[in-house]
């Protein structure tokens, strides 16, 4: 298996390396994925509101029971919904 | 700004350190979290996820800040760099995106910790962790950690030039001198 073994750091013009152009490829790969899970609205909804029952139409929401006196605070946290509502919305 | 190599060496471990504690976190914390959404046992899951909170910020967030800290420190005081290398570069934006992910999950996940210290427990079981983003974070550290170790070859254009400069005066001492 003879080759030459070229040493990119030495080379008189710049060339950005394969593996960081292989890894480049892959993160915009996946970066198109998740724009597209999250138009098409795939993946549900995005936030802490998901961590839900699963048996509740997909699931993303503690049971209203629960959160009744629990104000998250933070914008990120406004996307929690009832269960009904949740449950409506998947239909 | 190069370190002395006893501090270099310090910088290192603590960077190693730190690092490595973040992956096993990571997965003490996915333990959990399926947990979470597996056990039928209601005090279980209760207790998983009020060790889901204290897992993540007593543990995960020091060790990603950490990392990324030490990190940063190492890059400038070797003569990697913090910009000229590729992987070097590479490792850092991942860190700095996994630590703002996990800083903006701390809030979410001190709410539902806070809702399974009082529910009941039917309501208990129905609660579930989040498994995307330990997942997705756990992926993205063992990429760093690949990079980190096998530093695949390859300046950025940065870098490029100050090796070019480099060699240049280098080049122009020798000349000069006889």
């Amino acid at each position: 298996m003879s080759q030459t073994h070229t040493k990119p750091d030495r080379e008189s013009t710049y060339s950005t390396p394969r593996w960081v152009k292989v890894l480049g490829i892959i993160v915009i790969v996946l970066a198109l994925l998740v724009v597209v899970v999250l138009v098409t609205g795939l993946g549900g909804e995005h936030g802490p509101g998901r961590h839900a029952p699963s048996g509740d139409a997909g699931g993303d929401t503690p049971p209203s029971s629960v959160t009744e006196g629990h104000t998250p605070s933070g914008a990120d946290l406004g996307v929690y919904t009832p269960p009904i509502e949740h449950g409506v919305q998947q239909l | 700004m190069t370190m002395t190599p006893p501090l270099r060496k310090f910088v290192l471990a603590v960077h190693l350190t730190s690092s490595v504690g973040w992956i096993g976190a990571v997965v003490a914390y996915l333990a959990l979290a399926v947990a979470t959404r597996t056990s039928q046992d209601a005090q279980m899951v209760r207790a998983a996820f009020l060790a889901l909170e204290l897992i993540t910020r007593f543990v995960l967030v020091p060790l990603a800040l950490a990392s990324l800290l030490t990190g940063i420190v190492q890059s400038l005081g070797t003569p990697w760099g913090l910009f000229r290398h590729y992987w070097v570069l590479i490792s850092l934006l991942l860190t700095i995106i996994a630590t703002l992910v996990l800083l903006t999950r701390l809030e979410p996940i001190s709410f539902l910790a806070g809702i399974a210290a009082e529910a009941d427990s039917a309501d208990l079981l129905a609660l579930e962790a989040d498994l995307l983003h330990p997942v997705g974070g756990l992926l993205v550290l063992l990429v760093i950690q690949v990079l980190n170790v096998y530093k695949p070859r390859g300046l950025t254009p940065y870098g490029w030039r100050k090796q070019q400069e480099r060699r240049k005066q280098h080049e122009q001492r020798t000349v000069l001198q006889p």
